[in-house]
């Protein structure tokens, strides 16, 4: 160790760090630019496949529908009453997000289309049913 | 910087000290990475109108599909098959060309159908639908 403290110059010894600093630097604007705050649904579903499907970016508030009715939201199984509150309140929140209806293949038409006019009555009128790109 | 090097009492760098930097950039991105979601869902867009006011019915040009709860597709009072919708959607299209589509499903109908449905709608080029359910 001495000897190689006197070897050149006497400058640090220690490892710069300033190459690391830019590696993570970077990183991390990747991912706070990637960052979308999703309220996701918590719970998987078959979604339909359809050929028109479009990717919303908007699309951030997610509400699923399993086939026997259930509503999940937020990770959490909410009545069909709830939504609507739910909804208002995360309205206030960010006004311009949009709603995606996760419905199950097997599930009923009614409970979807139930879904749908209470998120319109809590004032979100953008809102599409998902379905997954065919082919 | 010969002068200053020489000035201060140590032969040590005289640059700024990255490491608490570092630190603290690297908790953001542990931060970034953890709440990171990527989710994208793709959807179908649809139209619905709330409960209380009737599906819009005033302009006959519009064409009714009919949903019925075993997931059978009724067109212009004929029972078709999924891929049939599109060609009579065309067909009907191309004698109103501004005509929009209502989709009356029962309570029951499963919501595959629907997607599937909607879908074949809009591959006979018709995005303008309102969707409805019916006891």
């Amino acid at each position: 160790m001495q000897s190689r403290r006197h070897a050149p110059e006497s400058e640090d010894t220690g490892i710069d760090l300033a190459p690391m600093l830019d590696f993570t630097t970077n990183l991390l604007i990747f991912f706070i630019i990637t960052t979308s705050f999703i309220k996701e649904a918590g719970i998987t579903v078959f979604k339909p496949e359809a050929l028109t499907a479009v990717n919303r970016d908007s699309g951030n508030l997610l509400i699923a529908i399993r086939e026997n009715g259930d509503i999940w939201m937020d990770r959490r199984r909410i009545e069909l009453r709830d939504v609507r509150p739910q909804m208002e309140r995360l309205h206030i929140e960010r006004p311009d997000d949009t709603v995606v209806i996760i419905a199950d293949k097997e599930s009923d038409a009614g409970v979807v289309a139930k879904v749908m006019d209470e998120v319109r009555l809590a004032g979100i009128t953008t809102m599409s049913i998902a379905a997954d790109p065919a082919g | 910087m010969r002068k200053r090097r020489h000035a201060s009492g140590d032969q040590e760098h005289t640059g700024i000290d990255l490491a608490p930097m570092l630190d603290f950039v690297t908790n953001l991105l542990i931060f970034f990475i953890i709440t990171a979601v990527f989710v994208k869902e793709s959807g179908l867009e649809v139209n619905r109108p709330t409960s209380f006011e009737q599906p819009e019915e005033s302009d006959n040009e519009s064409i009714q599909i009919q949903i019925l709860s075993d997931g059978e597709i009724w067109v212009d009072n004929r029972a078709v098959d999924v891929r049939a919708v599109r060609a009579n959607v065309e067909r009907m299209s191309a004698v109103n060309p501004d005509s929009g589509v209502l989709i009356l499903a029962q309570e029951q109908a499963p919501t595959g159908t629907l997607v599937e449905v909607v879908d074949q709608v809009h591959l006979g080029g018709i995005y303008n639908i309102t969707f409805s359910t019916t006891q």
